[in-house]
């Protein structure tokens, strides 16, 4: 067999083996703001301080019959200098629901945000707001921390 | 049969995509200043007269004065409670000094005490932010010597975090 035949079985024997080509999968995902703020406030009074929404905006395209999904994850704990405040007390609402739903933040494993199947074309948008469990116990501090939202098609 | 390095490119430029993913960050900001609000079950006590002999010392009504202090301090400061009398126990021109009232305490981090009017007293301190509960039972240290008369003084507690 000459180096060009088998060439050719080579290349005949690719495009059997895989499937049809796909479309190149494009994900946009962008925030509005990427600073969320929880202002001061008395745990008597607002035991629960909510931020300013803020707005997601998601595009899916080349994933006709597969499905994606939103994630958000904490890099850690909020904190300042030494002082901590566990992730697990920001929680969200968020709209519209399906695709979007609430939970709380966690800094181990990524929280679905939102999800579903196939493309999202134009772009869309939700809306989260973030809430913060007030307390007493809290040192005083400037509070910061990280968050990463991730678009995925699995 | 070995391809040749031309035919195993081709191939795989021909495989579906592979998963895809797009990130975006955003910074959560939390501020905690520090706070500090206390509440006591009673805004007055009372001492009853009695006989020097047969009540040394006399019980306040009511008996107890249940606290309650929250506060926030900063990282590795203190919350703590004083107490401070405004003047000695007065009735017009008679006087009674301050330091004729004790007092003793239950909860974490109460201590018993001796009124002043010079000198803020310690009733509890606190490592660090939280809610914190706890009472005072007063004192009056009843003797034949005091004038008779109807006596009152204020008393300020003060809460601070550090």
């Amino acid at each position: 067999m000459t180096l060009t035949t088998r060439v050719l079985l080579a290349v005949v024997a690719g495009v059997l083996l895989v499937p049809a080509a796909a479309e190149a999968q494009r994900l946009t995902l962008t925030l509005n703001p990427q600073v969320i703020t929880f202002p001061q406030a008395d745990p008597d009074t607002d035991p629960v301080i909510m931020a300013a929404p803020v707005e997601i905006s998601y595009r899916v395209q080349g994933n006709a019959a597969g499905s994606w999904v939103l994630t958000v994850l904490a890099s850690g704990d909020l904190s300042s200098g030494g002082a901590t405040i566990d992730i697990s007390n920001v929680t969200w609402i968020a709209t519209p629901a399906p695709p979007f739903q609430n939970g709380t933040l966690s800094r181990t494993v990524e929280q679905t945000l939102a999800s579903g199947t196939g493309n999202v074309n134009p772009a869309k948008t939700g809306s989260l707001t973030f809430r913060l469990a007030n307390a007493w116990t809290y040192t005083a501090g400037t509070y910061t921390q990280t968050v990463v939202f991730t678009l995925s098609t699995p | 049969m070995r391809l040749p390095p031309a035919t195993i490119v081709f191939a795989l430029l021909l495989c579906p995509a592979a998963a895809a993913a797009q990130s975006d960050t955003a910074t959560l900001n939390a501020s905690v200043s520090g706070l500090a609000r206390l509440s006591l079950s009673s805004g007055s006590i009372t001492f009853a007269d009695a006989d020097p002999d047969a009540v040394p010392f006399v019980p306040a009504s009511p008996a107890a004065i249940s606290i309650t202090a929250k506060a926030r301090a900063t990282e590795g400061g203190e919350v703590t409670l004083t107490v401070l009398a405004t003047d000695d126990l007065r009735s017009g021109v008679d006087t009674i000094p301050a330091s004729a009232i004790s007092w003793t305490a239950s909860g974490p981090g109460f201590v018993s005490g001796t009124l002043s009017s010079t000198a803020a007293q310690l009733v509890a301190s606190w490592p660090g932010s939280g809610v914190y509960t706890g009472s005072q039972s007063f004192l009056f240290q009843n003797l034949w010597t005091h004038p008779t008369g109807t006596y009152t003084v204020t008393v300020v507690f003060t809460l601070s975090a550090s």
